[in-house]
């Protein structure tokens, strides 16, 4: 293949070894390694912090998906792994080789772009068949990996359109199928799906699935929906101010945030934080707070005592659906595992209810609190009621430093 | 319905017939009717006249009586006036050739690339061009001297350049920003050296913006009078837009003649507005709305 002559990723390991590019790591596995990457930004003299030492190592075949708040840095991070941004400190390396200081050209990445950047005076065809063409491939190999990957993704006859004449969803499988043709060593996608509607996007998240089970090729995926970073992800990394916040396969983000940060933005409603003071209680702890009392488990005991900090400068963490209609549940909201609290308002969504609760009526709005209940739950608005609380799933944050204590 | 309630209602009835009939078509076509008289007229006298003879066009009558192509005569031929359509347009296409080869990659540096002073020297490029060019004539005119440019095609060609290439690079530069930028970098992706993408996706998507610029740069060009006027002396390098100028002699004008001279003029801005109209307007508007 001519494209070998450009693409150092393409070499094999002695090759590199003898140009004294390798990372010295001997982990095959690892196919992509941000390695202490910072990027700052000079904005009108001023220096601004994009990226913050983010480490991460991708192993072959992998979907990693960056997520997290606009302005987070997770497609700076992506453009340093394309090449189109250079990192102020740190290294990029691909299959090895420290691809730094190389063009985008030779990185041996594919990259989808949010607006699909099909080019506009080219036929579908001819967008496809672009890298293979600019990298001289042979005609016949041309044609046939041009009409495999239109296969693939299932557009064959849209090939001699313009993309002003596809739809959206179509023009994103033609920038798929403009990755997919190079075979490249590691595909970058950049919120891809953010620019279609709800439902074709939920359809192209099944098919980016399967498409990757396909082709088998490891994929960095950035976007700020959740739901699209937790249903496509082996690991799931959130950023925030340009600072990795936790990377974790997305039920451990779930079930174990790091931080406040994460326990607020992956899960939907948030997590509900609510100020508490733990206090001693026979041999145990509970947390007092403005809803009532909740009596510890035994391991978020222990970890309150491992932890060592005062006992006031803690926030419990508590999910929506960890809450449930008192009524409903067998114990009947049994004395330290249940609160009271005034619903403000009643949300039926069909599958749920979702209650916003005040720890009485004359609470500020700043003091509310989200319930996720059964959809069976009579519950009005305008009242007290009992809910119980799924003891095991609270967590305790430090307020200091948002760090969860109990993982 | 209260009577107060019902008067307001009235009253704002008949502010909506009034504001009906203003945008209304009639009043539309009243004042696009008026608009196209008044720029088509001039023009229509000048065609007229230039199919009389001198001594006729003191005559009253709008139609030439007696039409004859003796002033076209008089001015290709007999004054020689063939050189001045000839020196047009040698300096107009060969001003347009330099300035779209200079205003298109300055254009698409300023649009995508970030580099020290960047926006002063974008500001310093258009700053070139808010001076009125009368103030610049006599430093130019001696510069002429000096280097032996004066009253001589290439002197006019670069005076040319001069004036026109601050705005052209201003318009590229507007038109390569409406160019997504992703393009450039996903074609720097799929394998591409930054010259490469330039060539094979930037410069295909602004065909339309080189071509507009290059028909306004041949039009300003074409018409310019100043400069010219002040670096020619005759029909060696005069572009036909000075030479017409000789017709208003000190003691009498030769309408005619002018006019003939002036709708000669006049036919290949006509032929080139008429061809390529569409782009003239896609130029103007690059960067105007977001796409």
């Amino acid at each position: 293949m001519s494209d070998t002559k450009e693409d150092p990723t393409t070499m094999n390991r002695s090759e590199s070894d003898q140009n004294g590019m390798t990372t010295g790591r001997s982990d095959i596995d690892t196919n992509v390694q941000i390695d202490n990457v910072t990027k700052i930004y000079d904005e009108g003299g001023e220096d601004v912090v994009a990226v913050e030492d983010v480490s991460i190592d991708i192993r072959r075949g992998e979907f990693l998906v960056f997520v997290g708040p606009s302005g987070c840095g997770k497609t700076t991070t992506l453009r340093t792994v394309a090449g189109l941004e250079e990192a102020t400190e740190g290294r990029i390396v691909i299959d090895g080789v420290d691809v730094s200081g190389l063009e985008p050209r030779q990185r041996g990445v594919a990259m989808v772009f949010q607006n699909y950047a099909l080019y506009p005076h080219m036929t579908v065809r001819e967008n496809i068949s672009f890298p293979l063409r600019i990298r001289k491939f042979p005609d016949d190999e041309i044609v046939s990996r041009v009409e495999e990957a239109a296969e693939l993704l299932e557009i064959s006859e849209l090939l001699d359109r313009k993309p002003s004449d596809l739809s959206g969803g179509q023009q994103q499988r033609v920038a798929l199928g403009r990755a997919i043709v190079r075979e490249p060593s590691v595909f970058l996608m950049d919120e891809p799906l953010s620019n279609l509607d709800a439902k074709l996007r939920v359809q192209m998240r099944t098919e980016l699935n399967d498409i990757h089970k396909r082709v088998g090729k490891t994929t960095i995926y950035v976007t700020h929906d959740q739901a699209e970073a937790m249903t496509l992800g082996d690991r799931v990394a959130v950023l925030n101010k340009g600072k990795l916040q936790q990377l974790a396969p997305p039920q451990e983000l779930y079930d174990q945030p790091a931080n406040k940060f994460v326990a607020g933005f992956i899960g939907e409603p948030a997590m509900n934080f609510i100020p508490t003071e733990i206090v001693p209680s026979g041999s145990g702890m509970d947390a007092r707070t403005d809803v009532g009392t909740i009596e510890l488990p035994e391991d978020i005991v222990t970890a309150v005592e491992n932890w060592g900090g005062s006992h006031d400068q803690l926030t419990l963490g508590i999910r929506p659906e960890d809450l449930n209609d008192a009524e409903l549940s067998e114990d009947q909201g049994s004395a330290g595992s249940s609160m009271e609290a005034f619903v403000h308002l009643v949300e039926p969504v069909g599958s749920d209810r979702f209650l916003t609760l005040r720890p009485d009526s004359d609470s500020h709005e700043s003091m509310e609190f989200t319930a996720r209940v059964d959809p069976d739950s009579d519950i009005t608005q305008d009242r007290m009621v009992e809910l119980t609380i799924n003891r095991k799933n609270v967590h305790l944050f430090d307020e200091r430093t948002g760090e969860n204590i109990t993982v | 319905m209260s009577l107060k309630e019902n008067n307001e209602r009235i009253s704002y009835e008949t502010r909506q017939r009034v504001w009906d009939v203003i945008e209304g078509p009639m009043i539309v076509h009243l004042v696009l009717g008026l608009s196209v008289f008044i720029v088509i007229s001039p023009l229509l006298w000048e065609l007229l006249t230039s199919f009389k003879t001198n001594e006729a066009v003191y005559n009253l009558n709008f139609i030439p009586a007696d039409p004859t192509l003796s002033s076209y005569y008089d001015v290709l031929i007999a004054r020689g006036y063939w050189k001045a359509m000839l020196n047009s347009i040698i300096i107009s296409s060969t001003t347009t050739v330099i300035v779209i080869l200079l205003s298109v990659p300055a254009g698409y540096a300023f649009s995508r690339f970030r580099f020290p002073f960047d926006n002063l020297i974008f500001i310093g490029v258009l700053f070139s061009r808010l001076f009125p060019p009368i103030g610049l004539i006599v430093p130019y005119y001696q510069i002429m001297t000096s280097l032996g440019l004066l009253n001589t095609l290439p002197g006019v060609i670069v005076a040319q350049v001069y004036l026109w290439l601050p705005l052209m690079v201003y318009i590229m530069r507007n038109f390569f920003i409406s160019i997504p930028q992703e393009l450039d970098e996903s074609a720097r992706v799929d394998g591409c050296t930054r010259l490469q993408a330039f060539k094979h996706v930037v410069l295909p998507l602004a065909k339309p913006g080189i071509a507009a610029c290059a028909i306004l740069t041949f039009l300003y060009s074409w018409r310019e009078f100043l400069f010219s006027l002040i670096v020619t002396r005759n029909l060696d390098a005069q572009p036909i837009s000075v030479a017409v100028y000789r017709f208003v002699g000190d003691v009498s004008v030769s309408w005619a003649s002018l006019a003939a001279a002036c709708v000669l003029a006049l036919i290949p801005t006509a032929i080139v507005v008429f061809t390529f109209q569409r782009y003239i307007v896609s130029g103007l508007t690059a960067g105007a709305l977001k796409q």
